[in-house]
């Protein structure tokens, strides 16, 4: 498998009118779901992949709206926390710290050029990086049977649990929940329709993209209503930029904190967030000579925003090369491909070469295309800012509505969203994180399948699910997660003690 | 205690998830059947749900007064929306959801009337009319 010609045929792709176009309506819409506090990557795309559907969008325009709506979303995210020190989402929290600062000295106009410089940097860094990582990764996995796939599902619902912060119990829990609202439908296998309570509606699973809009949107509202602030939020004013656009070029912190990004974003489980904290960590370590760290140091602006985008490549990596995504955004999209018949995996880079090129030379495009989106047009995107979240949110509210509805065209899917809505509400105040829920439900039926085949092939013999090395290896890296995570938890146990003993 | 009731809830799911699924026994076709992957889920729920009983985190603060009533009043809310809009239509049952959640959020009665107004003629004109997507024309505009 050549790269070159690939790629080439993949710009081909890339180029046509109409991807070209959903590509630019990609970007801007993710640019404004990333600028808005509130609304999230994950919310933004769990809403949108219906009207890709009801498009009627072929699968790699799909892809390219929903990834250039994931980029853009990574670039929008800053904008929120350099004027108004509020983050657009989690992972542009650490932008904060000296994008505010910055802004406040009169330099917004400055802050939000880094920041768009580095997004493009750590951006295409990753597409580089997802350009010659894929391939090779996507082959090593035609070694995978059906056993191995079982293994890694476990590992991925596992590893989430694992990694992300919080009680690691509930994370697990929730994982297994999803599993759980995954096998609600008719087994494929068999026919046997089960958990339906005999609703019809439930016969052909729960679609996961209305959990997803639930667990998350209707949620998100639900929050709000507790949480919103009275009076309006101050914004610092945009301003000229104070310098020219090279000398507002951080190469060296972009390479750093993009490679240390894009390695975070590959390894499932971990994703933006903590990409933009480890960026802003190193970053912090190697250039905070006078300790001008948190006062509007530039490279601070500019760390966290390559790491962030940086993972956002990265975590297409483990979705398009072996079907396992790593965070919950692209565990949506992986839904997404599979509704639309094509399953990801190393089979999809030998039969289907024109969805996966097509796709990484298209983040190429998106990437110039929010480079230039975001350097002269940040004017628009904060204004945007402007407008009374009490307008905002209810309109959230009926875009979900229509999403789900576009699905089925039936109040059953609706009320079941409401449901999971509110189910999500009581999640979030339990601290049980969503994604994991999510990623349960998308990775439940291949997971059930993999288990199944290898028992078939086995003739129900369990012990078949662990004799091949590469199964081993793995379900070892599963129990290597499960020890820390209980090691992680009764330290955390711990210090809960202590805090509470010298309080 | 929040999560002790969630290690109950959690423990009773799991029993019950899979009680219903041992219902599910098929002799014939593969090896396993529908009910050998839900048998192999919950067990670890319960095991985690009981263990949540037993050492619970810290309570969250859970939305009291006219936060709580405003949370419960929007689900109500989402409900009724849900019910009508096929039967009432898109712009007019949207017009008064917006417009009851905006003035909920705090805008007052002109400006989320307006607010309801835009979104849903803003929304319809975008979904039917642009992107082709059908919404439920409902009897007020069914001609």
């Amino acid at each position: 498998m050549d790269i070159i010609p690939s790629l080439a045929h993949g710009f081909a792709v890339a180029v046509q009118p109409v991807n070209l176009l959903v590509a630019f309506i990609g970007c801007f819409v993710g640019t404004v779901i990333g600028a808005l506090p509130g609304i999230g990557p994950v919310n933004g795309i769990a809403i949108l992949i219906p009207l890709a559907f009801s498009l009627d969008l072929s699968p790699v325009s799909a892809l390219i709206l929903l990834t250039s709506v994931y980029y853009g979303s990574m670039f929008g995210g800053r904008i929120a926390s350099i004027l108004l020190n509020i983050p657009g989402d989690s992972s542009a929290v650490v932008t904060c710290i000296d994008g505010y600062p910055m802004a406040k000295q009169g330099r917004a106009a400055d802050a939000l050029a880094i920041s768009a410089i580095s997004s493009f940097a750590g951006g295409t860094l990753a597409t580089l990086g997802l350009t010659l990582l894929a391939p090779t990764l996507a082959m090593a996995a035609i070694y995978f049977g059906p056993q191995e796939y079982f293994a890694l599902y476990i590992m991925a619902i596992v590893i989430v649990g694992g990694i992300a912060t919080g009680n690691p119990a509930k994370t697990l829990v929730a994982g297994l929940l999803g599993l759980a609202i995954g096998t609600v439908g008719i087994d494929s296998a068999t026919g046997v329709p089960r958990f339906t309570f005999g609703a019809y509606e439930l016969y052909e699973g729960i679609d996961f993209v209305i959990v997803a809009i639930g667990l998350f949107a209707i949620s998100e509202f639900l929050v709000y209503i507790e949480q919103r602030q009275t009076g309006p939020v101050e914004q610092v004013p945009v301003g000229r930029r104070t310098t020219t656009l090279r000398r507002l070029t951080y190469p060296a912190t972009s390479l750093r904190a993009g490679l240390l990004g894009f390695v975070i974003g590959v390894l499932p489980g971990a994703g933006a967030t903590l990409a933009s904290f480890m960026g802003y960590a190193l970053e912090k370590r190697v250039a905070d000579k006078d300790s001008s760290f948190g006062k509007g140091n530039p490279r601070g602006v500019a760390a966290p925003e390559a790491a962030d985008n940086a993972a956002a490549g990265g975590s297409l990596v483990p979705m398009l090369t072996l079907g396992v995504p790593g965070s919950g955004t692209t565990a949506i999209m992986l839904g997404m491909l599979v509704t639309l018949n094509v399953q990801p995996g190393p089979l999809l880079f030998q039969q289907q070469p024109e969805i996966v090129w097509g796709l990484v030379a298209a983040l190429y495009v998106s990437n110039v295309i929010l480079l230039v989106l975001n350097i002269p047009l940040v004017g628009i995107f904060a204004k945007l800012l402007t407008v009374p979240p009490h307008f905002l949110m209810p309109g959230v509210v009926v875009v979900s509505f229509l999403g789900v509805y576009s699905v089925n065209q039936n109040a059953f899917d609706l009320l079941l969203m409401v449901g999971f809505g509110a189910f999500g509400y009581l999640l979030r105040k339990l601290s049980v994180p969503l994604v994991p829920v999510v990623l349960g439900i998308i990775l439940g039926t291949p997971m059930e399948q993999s288990l199944r085949r290898a028992m078939a092939a086995s003739g129900g013999d369990f012990s078949a699910l662990f004799q091949s090395p590469l199964a081993l290896g793995l379900h070892a890296i599963t129990a290597c997660i499960i020890i820390v995570a209980i090691l992680r938890e009764s330290r955390r146990r711990m210090d809960e003690a202590a805090t509470a003993r010298s309080a | 205690m929040s999560d002790r009731i969630l290690g109950i809830l959690l423990a009773l799911f799991a029993g019950w998830y899979i009680w219903e699924a041992r219902s599910y026994a098929v002799e014939f076709g593969d090896p396993v059947g529908p009910a050998f992957f839900p048998e192999l889920v919950a067990p670890p729920i319960g095991l985690l749900g009981l263990y949540l009983v037993l050492r619970p985190d810290p309570d969250p603060t859970w939305s009291r007064g006219r936060y709580l009533l405003a949370q419960m009043a929007t689900v109500a809310a989402l409900v009724i929306y849900a019910l009508v809009l096929q039967p009432v239509g898109f712009i007019l049952s949207t017009l008064v959801l917006v417009a009851c959640l905006t003035a909920m959020l705090g805008a007052r009665l002109p400006q989320a009337l307006a607010g309801g107004l835009a979104t849903s003629l803003g929304f319809f004109a975008l979904f039917d009319w642009l992107l082709g997507i059908p919404l439920p024309p409902g009897f007020v505009f069914a001609g």
